[in-house]
């Protein structure tokens, strides 16, 4: 009698063998190879199975975060030249459109003109952005700051840092988006970085280990993220200055 | 209803890069678990994903609208998986080495599980983890693959060989010869046992 090979053993076990039924028929007829498929079922069942730990529970944002930049410098994947661009040149115009209209309905006079007060009619939309960008980025350096000066050894609970840095993080992908959309090169770069830190802390442990509180510090430090949002913030308060000065002029 | 996955690659295809994050978002889960499983590293699951949705992109204009887009980058994943464990390869070796000489310390730990209660079998499953790991390290990148396409996650030979592009016979002998090393073993424990 030709006996089984140990591929077919092998296998069968699985129910891969290309003749399973002669096989069968095999193992009923041969104690041999039957006691040595046995043997093979049982190192199969023995084989302790893979603990996957959970991923962290920010795996996908991070994912996200280390991807959009790689993905910004592919082409994408099929670019539909003239209709593509079209299609982004009419999303434009309908996001001016709603722009204007908003704006318009926002500061266009409704009332006879000269019974408004000059003061609601001198609001500059351009200045209501500055402030609000600068307030941002002084709470994020505030906020920073604070990552840096705590202490490992009595780092407690992060808890409310995280809380700040989650609505810090909202608020960011605005305006990193608006910049980048009216292609301010200085600014976006900043709260790109800006942005991986702040999903960085809001993501952490709230009783995060000395290695995770050491691990953020180093990835704000590396990037010189402190000084360069501080560069941004006075370019920031300069620009909002200027903007201001034509309504003091016109008070005056 | 939730847009299907061919819809937002559609989106993508023309030029909403953004709605890419949906497809991350989807499957970047399962993806971990089959790159840890093949793995057992969760830095190296994490880059694999990352590497896996990069090539995916890159790649997007050849997906199949019909198709299913979870089997389509499983594949993928299932590739960057062969390749990374292919580069990975002498490193794993020298970590086997190095586990393969009599270590004082392993030998204290398992002293220590076995003042537990049931100290036989944990032992026993001890030594059993520490042989498979041993024995995953003996694996080439195509055989630890196909093993563990084949009999952690269950995949068909068919899927196998597609997903490793090879014939099937190919897949069935790298399963075979896979089974053979960890048999080796594990069989000297598995007697034990019984």
């Amino acid at each position: 009698m030709k006996h089984l090979t140990q591929e077919q053993i092998v296998l069968h076990c699985y129910g891969d063998a290309s003749d399973g039924d002669g096989i069968n028929q095999h193992l009923q007829e041969c104690s041999q190879c039957r006691a040595e498929f046995d043997k093979v079922k049982a190192v199969l069942a023995e084989i302790p199975p893979t603990v996957v730990p959970e991923p962290p529970a920010y795996l996908e944002q991070k994912l996200w975060l280390n991807l959009r930049d790689k993905l910004s410098s592919e082409k994408p994947a099929r670019w539909h030249g003239l209709f593509a661009r079209s299609r982004w040149a009419l999303g434009g115009a309908v996001a001016a459109l709603v722009v204007a209209a908003f704006l318009a309905g926002r500061f266009w006079p409704n009332k006879a003109p000269e019974q408004k007060t000059n003061n609601l009619a001198q609001v500059n939309p351009q200045r209501v952005v500055l402030v609000a960008v600068g307030d941002h980025l002084e709470r994020s350096q505030m906020l920073l700051i604070e990552i840096m000066n705590t202490d490992p050894k009595d780092r407690g609970d992060l808890s409310s840092e995280q809380e700040l840095a989650r609505n810090l993080l909202d608020s960011n992908r605005l305006y990193r988006v608006s910049a980048q959309k009216s292609g301010d090169p200085a600014i976006v770069p900043v709260l790109d970085e800006l942005e991986r830190v702040l999903a960085e802390i809001a993501n952490a442990p709230s009783d995060p280990t000395a290695r995770d509180l050491e691990e953020i510090r180093t990835r704000i430090q590396s990037q010189n993220l402190l000084f360069k949002i501080h560069v941004v913030h006075s370019n920031v308060a300069k620009e909002r200055e200027t903007s201001s000065q034509p309504a003091v002029n016109q008070k005056l | 209803m939730e847009v299907t996955d061919a819809a937002i690659v559609a989106q993508v295809l023309a030029g909403d890069r953004d709605a890419f994050r949906v497809l991350v978002d989807r499957h970047s889960r399962n993806l971990y678990y089959v790159a840890y499983r093949m793995t057992g590293n969760e830095q190296d699951s994490e880059e694999i994903v990352q590497e896996t949705f990069l090539r995916a992109y890159k790649a997007l204009e050849r997906f199949e609208m019909r198709a299913n887009f979870g089997t389509w980058i499983y594949r993928i994943a299932v590739n960057r998986t062969l390749d990374f464990l292919s580069t990975k390869k002498t490193h794993m070796q020298k970590t086997y080495q190095i586990t393969d000489e009599p270590d004082p310390e392993k030998n204290h730990e398992i002293q220590v599980e076995t003042s537990q209660p049931g100290p036989d079998r944990m032992l026993l499953s001890a030594e059993m983890k520490a042989k498979m790991t041993q024995a995953l390290g003996l694996l080439t990148a195509v055989e630890r693959v196909a093993f563990t396409m084949r009999h952690m996650e269950g995949k068909s030979i068919e899927e196998i060989s597609k997903a490793l592009n090879v014939r099937t016979s190919a897949a069935k002998n790298s399963i075979f010869r896979a089974v053979q090393k960890i048999r080796e073993q594990l069989e000297p424990l598995v007697s034990v046992a019984r």
